[in-house]
């Protein structure tokens, strides 16, 4: 089935203990594509910048990240184009964005920080000397072998890769096999 | 305290209450935990499971750096720093250096040399002692030892004092004494089979003694002079070198400790160049070790380097294999018999310290019939201690410590020696100085008590 609708990451805080290794793992395998960040803490030389956030609330805590809306409005808003939409999934590119949190603001999920931009190993810099920022969210790990990575190391199976289309497609099944059975009562 | 769990960064998640085995971390779920000292064995595991790390969102742009003040860590580090962590005793070490009144002599444990260039990037489990010695002569120290000398030694007193309570009807089983968080859980919790334990010391304290006393002879000096740093893949080696009793050369046995994270750190701070190091040799004497010493380093390896000797020792004839595979393996508790002669030697092998308490359980119950128990407090030895290279993510955990695993064994392979009691350092250190094991100087210098209150 061609894929329409872009997946996402959806997390439970029923399961959720908030430990954020989901953010370290993040974190790793992002820095690993343009750092040079090993398999061990020790091999890490910038700050930790991750793509999802833990968040706490009344009832517990669990991961917010981006839904990789249709409709995107922080592709919408960018106006420097750094923003775009590839295989359905909505991205970032550091290197156009400004930090001006034009994005930010229009994430109704507050799936998106502006965090320090880090390359080969050093924090890079504005045009005036200070530490760069981007907006850093979900990219559901475009380019990470073996898929996102915070699903990978939840201790808790706390986060699932959700694929809309497919999972409505199983419903549907579900919902044919059920009425199947009740053609007897009809 | 050793071992701490910073309360500004702790989320209450308590995934380290799940690894600590002596159920020493307590609080609300949700809420900042803390770690009840009369119970903590100091393992590290929970240092090596946090997650909870200084983040600019949650605690702000200062904070890190703040942070890497309060717990001494040098300058130059940059890496993640954790709500869970291990006291860091660079500024001592430094001092050592710089003090010319003083002789450095560094010791490095087994599972250090399997680890620590992971810290630079280079795959897990690369094996790299060459290079280690090459660092630690850099940063300055003065002799640049090794703790698996002191291991072969180890294999000596406590081989030794195995065929002894075999043979003359001793307290058995007899447990191994090398893992000090395991004697703190004995001590903690079953105190009444104190007499189960060696007398012997660890290898981290042997080479301390030795150093102060047999390595200061060497130098023309005194122990007051000599300055003794080790490190260890262990957190809780720290706690070990502290106890007050171990200081039977008249100077403490070990000054200070660090770990295998603390070395690289060390080793960034003084900006030497990983990767461009050429490989050096550990100084002699008290750095020749066998393939024995350094199988220290993972679950088993103390038994199966104890087997190579002792049979030797009971039969007067060479083991028929060198490499004893019936000792190997992960799982938690193994037992193997084993044919020495005309004696069927019995040995147990407990790694990762939660499973030692049903073998403990039955030996009080009567039902344990075996000679001699290793127990290692990590859950594959030291390779896998508390003081390692903590791993970003732990989906690569397994790999880890297979890898590093592997390296201890590969190395053993390459050894020229691989027997305890064929070390010529060995032979040496005993004709000149130690005289015979367990005879009274190896009895004053490298015995202990333990359950001293």
């Amino acid at each position: 089935m061609k894929k329409n609708l872009g997946s996402f990451v959806v997390g439970d805080s029923t399961k959720c203990t908030g430990c954020k290794a989901c953010e370290v793992a993040c974190f790793a395998v992002h820095s690993r594509q343009n750092n040079p960040v090993g398999k061990t803490v020790g091999t890490v030389t910038v700050p930790v910048t991750p793509k999802l956030y833990l968040t706490r609330f009344e009832q517990g805590c669990m991961p917010i990240q981006c839904k990789h809306c249709e409709d995107a409005p922080c592709l919408n808003v960018c106006t420097k184009g750094a923003i775009s939409r590839i295989d359905n999934q909505v991205i970032v590119d550091p290197e156009k964005c400004i930090g001006c949190k034009d994005c930010m603001q229009a994430c109704p999920f507050g799936a998106i920080a502006l965090l320090p931009y880090a390359k080969d190993g050093k924090l890079a810099a504005q045009a005036m000397g200070e530490t760069k920022v981007f907006a850093s969210k979900c990219d559901l790990c475009a380019g990470v072998e073996g898929g996102p990575a915070c699903v990978r190391v939840c201790p808790h199976q706390a986060l699932r890769l959700v694929d809309p289309e497919a999972e409505a497609e199983e419903k549907k099944i579900k919902a044919a096999e059920a009425l199947l059975m009740t053609k007897n009562w009809r | 305290m050793i071992v701490a769990i910073d309360q500004n960064l702790c989320t209450g998640c308590r995934e380290c209450a799940e690894v600590c085995p002596a159920y020493a971390i307590v609080g609300e779920q949700g809420k900042p935990q803390t770690i009840d000292t009369s119970r903590c064995v100091m393992c590290g595991q929970c240092v090596q499971k946090c997650k909870s790390y200084v983040s600019i969102l949650t605690h702000g742009k200062d904070a890190y750096e703040k942070v890497k003040k309060e717990r001494n860590i040098p300058d130059c580090v940059q890496e993640p720093l954790f709500a869970a962590h291990a006291v860091c005793n660079i500024d001592k070490v430094n001092a050592a250096l710089a003090d010319p009144e003083k002789l450095t002599m560094v010791q490095c444990a087994p599972a250090v040399r399997v680890a620590i260039a992971e810290e630079f990037g280079a795959d897990l489990g690369t094996l790299a002692p060459g290079k280690l010695a090459a660092a630690l002569r850099k940063i300055g120290f003065d002799r640049v030892y090794d703790t698996n000398f002191p291991a072969d030694v180890t294999i000596m007193e406590e081989g030794t004092e195995l065929i002894k309570r075999v043979t003359q009807g001793g307290v058995l089983p007899m447990f191994t004494s090398c893992c000090p968080a395991w004697v703190k859980f004995m001590e903690n919790t079953y105190p009444e089979i104190k007499d189960h334990l060696s007398s012997c010391k660890s290898p981290q304290q042997m080479g301390g003694a030795i150093f102060k006393t047999y390595g200061a002879e060497l130098e023309g000096t005194d122990g007051s002079k000599v300055f003794s740093v080790s490190v260890m893949p262990c957190t809780c080696k720290e706690f070990e070198c502290e106890r007050p009793e171990m200081k039977d050369s008249g100077y403490r046995d070990v000054d200070v400790v660090m770990t295998t994270r603390d070395l690289a750190w060390l080793i960034k701070s003084k900006n030497i160049d990983w990767d461009a190091l050429a490989e050096e040799e550990f100084d002699q004497p008290l750095g020749l070790y066998t393939g024995a010493g350094t199988i220290f380093g993972v679950t088993g390896g103390v038994m199966e380097a104890a087997i190579r000797t002792g049979y030797e020792l009971i039969t007067g004839q060479p083991i028929p294999d060198v490499e004893v595979t019936a000792v190997r393996g992960t799982e938690g508790f193994r037992v193997s018999h084993l044919k020495v002669g005309d004696l069927t030697l019995k040995v147990g092998v407990v790694t990762g310290l939660k499973n030692v308490v049903p073998v403990i359980e039955a030996m009080k119950a009567g039902q344990l019939d075996l000679h001699f128990i290793e127990v290692m407090t990590c859950p594959e030895g030291c390779v896998s201690g508390g003081g390692q290279p903590k791993l970003l993510m732990d989906t690569d955990r397994a790999e880890a410590y297979a890898a590093r695993r592997k390296a201890t064994f590969d190395h053993d392979k390459e050894l020229p020696y691989r027997k305890s009691h064929e070390n010529p350092a060995i032979k040496k250190i005993y004709d000149e100085f130690l005289k015979e094991p367990n005879g009274p100087i190896a009895h004053h210098l490298l015995h202990t008590k333990y359950c001293i209150k």
